[in-house]
């Protein structure tokens, strides 16, 4: 449903900005047995936002990230923000994996020195905790 | 040595309204706080209410953590692999090759940027109606080309792909003919008449100068008898 209501936007928008093409060049050399028609072009860019207006209903689900507003008016192609999304996602993903790695291997070691110097207490502190993780 | 016993009575337990116990001392957090009542008195004890002191209940474990490949639990392999693999271009053109103008330009330039529609949102909520005859009065426009100043605005920057093609362009044409048209009947003839009236001006302006350049040849030619005055003799 929703990337229908987008096609019939997309084909709404396409169709209005072609009808501000003609207008432009009507008006770049403008003869005037073509006001008739420039008053028909300008009364198409009425009911072009009409038709543009309805649509809006279809597609207020449709939520658009704000950074990707940035990418389009630095003359960026959007698609390079999902790009660099999933790369960052990717590099976050790495990175909080290798600390998740770095505190297990830093307890265990901690586990087995400890155990060492206060057997007592970690026998305690394991019971206690009712602790299967295994120490490596 | 009655006052230094006085001195000691004021911070003995026995002053304290709790008598020998520990002071109760509002705590938000009692996670990481000393689990032990002291007392003192007669017989002084510590009487451990926890196991370990600043022993703090563990975290509770969940399923999903950064050390699992979120990519793949999410099921966007396919689509990472996707985006990453093929070539993206740089530029907006790129991703909507069909529309008009320069659009790879930043849009702060030209006051066309998405972020000052955001900021500052345009007046809205009033119906759009057709204009009336006497509002259409308002475009009723002079003939005649654009002014240079503003036929700039209107250039495209021509595409390198285009190499093998030669355009001939001619001084006063307008760039606009350049683009594809895909456009109405109406708007194609009146382009159609547009460059017919423009050849046949350039035809007339080029008869003209031949004339010229005859006429100039048969003045300066020693078999027109209305030549030079130096061949009279």
């Amino acid at each position: 449903m929703t990337s229908q209501a987008l096609e019939n936007l997309e084909a709404q928008l396409e169709t209005f900005i072609e009808n501000i093409r003609q207008i432009k060049i009507i008006v770049g050399d403008f003869q005037p047995q073509g006001q008739n028609v420039l008053n028909q072009k300008i009364q198409t860019v009425v009911s072009g936002l009409q038709e543009i207006d309805k649509l809006k209903s279809q597609v207020q689900d449709v939520h658009v990230p704000l950074e990707v507003f940035d990418y389009i008016d630095s003359g960026r192609n959007p698609q390079l923000y999902t790009k660099d999304c999933m790369e960052k996602a990717m590099n976050k993903n790495e990175t909080v994996r290798g600390k998740i790695d770095a505190y297990r291997r830093f307890r265990a070691h901690l586990m087995v020195e400890l155990t060492s110097v206060f057997p007592a207490e970690m026998a305690k502190y394991r019971a206690i905790r009712g602790d299967e993780r295994p120490m490596s | 040595m009655s006052e230094q016993f006085r001195k000691v009575e004021q911070y003995s337990p026995k002053s304290s309204p709790r008598g020998s116990r520990s002071p109760v001392v509002p705590r938000q957090d009692s996670t990481g706080t000393l689990k032990a009542t002291i007392s003192l008195g007669k017989n002084p004890s510590i009487v451990h209410t926890g196991p370990f002191y600043l022993i703090k209940e563990p975290p509770t474990e969940s399923d999903l953590t950064g050390a699992t490949n979120l990519m793949a639990h999410y099921g966007l392999e396919h689509s990472y692999n996707k985006s990453s693999g093929r070539k993206v271009r740089d530029t907006l053109s790129s991703f909507l090759p069909n529309l008009p103008g320069q659009i790879d330009s930043p849009g702060h330039l030209d006051n066309s940027s998405l972020r000052s529609v955001i900021d500052k949102p345009p007046i809205g909520g009033k119906e759009l109606l057709p204009l009336s005859s006497m509002q259409l009065s308002g475009f009723r426009l002079h003939p005649g080309a654009l002014p240079e100043q503003y036929r700039l605005m209107n250039q495209v920057p021509q595409k390198k792909k285009h190499k093998h093609k030669k355009h001939k362009h001619k001084p006063g044409d307008t760039p606009s003919h350049q683009e594809s048209t895909t456009t109405s009947d109406v708007a194609s003839s009146a382009e159609k008449k547009h460059k017919k009236q423009k050849r046949h001006d350039d035809d007339k302006e080029r008869k003209k100068r031949k004339k010229e350049k005859k006429k100039k040849k048969q003045k300066h030619s020693p078999e027109h008898p209305s030549g030079s005055s130096h061949m009279d003799m």
